[in-house]
């Protein structure tokens, strides 16, 4: 036998019993990803449930394997108990295969918390990083980059609840990286969300944060262009804005809630009045627009930044086509060598 | 001892297109291209001509026959054998389809269908060398071969015969001379349950759940590396033989090894093959050989793959002696066939819109 046997494959390993829609959604996902995309698939799930889906789902099982986990953890477990009640659970198992290079990137649609713990307890960090960041897009009308992409980067939003000034600079890095090698934008602005533009006004570990980030060398990779306030985030002023991931995560589901509640003032309004209903179908192709700028499952998922293997975390509702975006976006991270990119940036 | 005057111990018999040549016949374009290519141009499926050859390697005493029964037009026999003998396969008979025949008599039925053709030429190759010889069948998704060789291995073993086989031709309109011949050849025959395995290659990559009512005798294989180990199970090769198989397709077709060890954890899931058997040749290469660095690890992810489904498998169903509609499962068959045909449409359109 001759070197070609040697390993030149991207695995990407799917939490196969994550998510509100698992695992037929994820099965679904990575029949998918199977027929129409280079990088190989591992379901991790209970077999017995995932092999009767996959032998009805047109697939190529040349780039599709399963591996065996029989638990559950449920979305809405804490994830100390999560972890430590259930033993060989879906995601754990994920997690110990990306850590034993079985695997190169993971995508899960279940529990964010749970993810990351099970991530940190088998997958080292960076160097320099000591928590971990979830980068989630927001939709902006203005496109960023080589790929004309419509949204910018906030994190963290929910993987780490406390953070200090040095992690808020570290997440400036590692969100730069990510829009430099995903969104193909050479040199990113980076901005912190806070409650002033004013670098002293605000929380004491956002104040240091700017002079951290202020303070750094002319940097050729990113332009730190201070603070932002809410209302700027939505504008797209930067094309990374960094917060806590409390404050993130805040943000995040006050926008999907704002979203979800436009849709149903417009149907309301749709089924009262005949005006209405006929603005409506004017603007119709205009909210079409709109409605694909915000379709988030076009865009896969978020990365779960600081680990040493890229992970992608979906939508807790995410069906076959985020997964199968997510499952892009993590190949092309493990592809253009996005890991090694974040820590080359952090020194 | 001269090839032919030895004991046949094992029948192969192939269909060609989609089953040993990756032939693509779907539009009309590609069928125009398929009739002027020459020889050297056609191309093999990866690893079948390895695979073909490992199963008539010679041997002292006895030997393996091959017949192919193809739909191709008798027109082509020339360029056909020609190919054939490129890759080293020296078949026993070599059936066409006698199409011009078939559009110059007006029986446009015997042009697309493929039952009343196939089960014929099936049942009249029986020289009096194959009697009680045990069988194997390769052929494909694209078109009604699952049905047409379970139909064939249930008229051998006199399951299927009389009234229910004459209104089963009826039903698939194959023409009455040639239900007839048919009918007439299956009262002469002895019975003998002969065929042991049919291999199904999933051209279209068929979900492998819709041929269970065939199984567990039939295997949907994506690839010949699968089937070569159910081949190794079934004693019909040996360990080195599904090592050369699997070299062939990489070295030939760009296969690694991970989608080898996939399409091997594939068949074991699906219940068709043991867990043993892997552990097996393991153990028949360990033996036989000193094994480099590069193949053992080839070996240890065998083991790692077998290992991640933590003894899962699924149960296959058991042979079933009752009464199988294949009336019903012909017109499956069928309108899958036609399904196809029209998602290539779509796709093809959607595909010119620019859409995609």
């Amino acid at each position: 036998m001759n070197t070609r046997l040697e390993n030149t494959v991207v695995r990407i390993a799917f939490d196969a019993m994550g998510g509100y829609n698992a695992p037929q959604a994820v099965v679904k996902a990575a029949a998918r990803a199977s027929l129409e995309h280079s990088f190989h698939c591992v379901l991790v799930g209970d077999g017995s449930q995932l092999d009767p889906l996959l032998q009805n789902e047109t697939h190529n099982p040349e780039k599709l394997s399963i591996h065996h986990a029989a638990g559950v953890i449920s979305l809405g477990s804490r994830p100390d108990q999560a972890l430590g009640g259930v033993g060989d659970t879906s995601i754990e198992r994920a997690a110990a295969l990306l850590g034993s290079d079985q695997v190169d990137a993971l995508v899960t649609a279940g529990n964010a918390g749970v993810a990351t713990l099970a991530i940190k307890r088998h997958v080292p960090m960076l160097q320099g990083i000591r928590r971990a960041a979830i980068a989630a897009v927001i939709p902006t009308p203005r496109r960023r980059g080589a790929k004309k992409d419509p949204f910018c980067l906030l994190l963290d939003v929910g993987a780490s609840v406390h953070t200090e000034a040095e992690d808020l600079s570290s997440f400036a890095v590692m969100g730069a990286a990510y829009a430099r090698c995903i969104s193909e934008n050479p040199r990113p602005t980076v901005a912190l969300l806070s409650v002033s533009r004013e670098a002293d006004v605000g929380p004491d570990w956002v104040v240091r944060a700017h002079r951290l980030l202020a303070g750094r060398a002319v940097d050729e990779h990113f332009e730190f262009i201070g603070n932002i306030e809410g209302h700027q985030l939505l504008s797209g002023e930067a094309d990374v804005v960094v917060c806590d991931g409390f404050t993130g995560n805040i943000t995040v589901r006050l926008l999907e809630g704002m979203a979800d509640a436009a849709v149903d003032i417009a149907k309301a309004a749709y089924e009262k009045k005949l005006s209405w209903r006929l603005g409506l179908s004017m603007l119709s192709g205009g909210l079409e627009q709109l409605r694909r700028l915000t379709d988030w499952e076009q865009y896969g998922g978020a990365p779960l930044l600081g680990f040493q293997k890229p992970v992608l975390v979906t939508h807790s509702g995410s069906g076959e086509r985020a997964l199968v975006n997510a499952a892009r976006v993590a190949a092309r991270a493990v592809r253009e060598g996005l890991v090694a990119q974040i820590q080359g940036k952090l020194g | 001892m001269k090839r032919d005057s030895k004991r046949v111990e094992h029948v192969f018999r192939w269909d060609l297109d989609k089953t040993y040549l990756d032939t693509d016949f779907d539009k009309v374009a590609d069928l125009v291209k398929t009739a002027f290519q020459k020889a050297e141009e056609k191309r093999t499926i990866p690893g079948a001509g390895a695979l073909l050859r490992a199963l008539l390697a010679e041997v002292p005493e006895t030997r393996r026959a091959v017949y192919f029964i193809s739909g191709s037009p008798r027109q082509m026999r020339k360029v056909l054998e020609k190919k054939l003998e490129i890759d080293g396969i020296r078949p026993d008979a070599f059936v066409l389809k006698p199409n011009l025949q078939n559009l110059l008599l007006l029986r446009f039925r015997a042009l697309r269908g493929q039952l009343g053709y196939k089960l014929r030429a099936l049942l009249d190759h029986q020289p009096a060398e194959l009697d009680g010889v045990p069988e194997t069948l390769f052929g494909d998704d694209a078109e009604q071969d699952a049905v047409i060789y379970s139909i064939y291995a249930e008229v051998l073993a006199g399951r299927i015969r009389g009234d229910r086989l004459s209104r089963l031709l009826q039903s698939a309109n194959v023409y009455s001379g040639d239900a007839k011949a048919i009918l007439a050849r299956v009262e002469a025959m002895p019975h003998q349950d002969r065929v042991r395995r049919i291999f199904i290659k999933l051209d279209r990559k068929s979900p492998p759940g819709r041929f269970r009512p065939y199984m567990p005798r039939l295997v949907p294989v994506y690839n010949y590396f699968q089937a070569a180990l159910v081949l190794f199970q079934d004693s019909l090769l040996t360990a080195n033989d599904v090592v050369a198989i699997s070299l062939d397709m990489i070295e030939n077709d760009g296969y690694n090894p991970f989608a080898l060890t996939n399409s091997m954890q594939d068949v074991v899931r699906r219940g068709h093959l043991a867990a043993e058997t892997i552990q097996n040749i393991g153990r028949s290469l360990l033996a036989d050989y000193a094994v480099d660095e590069i193949a053992r690890r080839f070996l240890d992810e065998f083991a790692g793959r077998i290992e991640a489904l933590h003894g899962y498998q699924a149960e296959l169903p058991e042979p079933s002696h009752e009464e199988v509609d294949y009336v019903s499962l012909l017109e499956e068959e069928l309108s899958a066939r036609k399904r196809h045909k029209q998602q290539q449409r779509l796709a093809d359109r959607l595909g010119k819109s620019g859409l995609f």
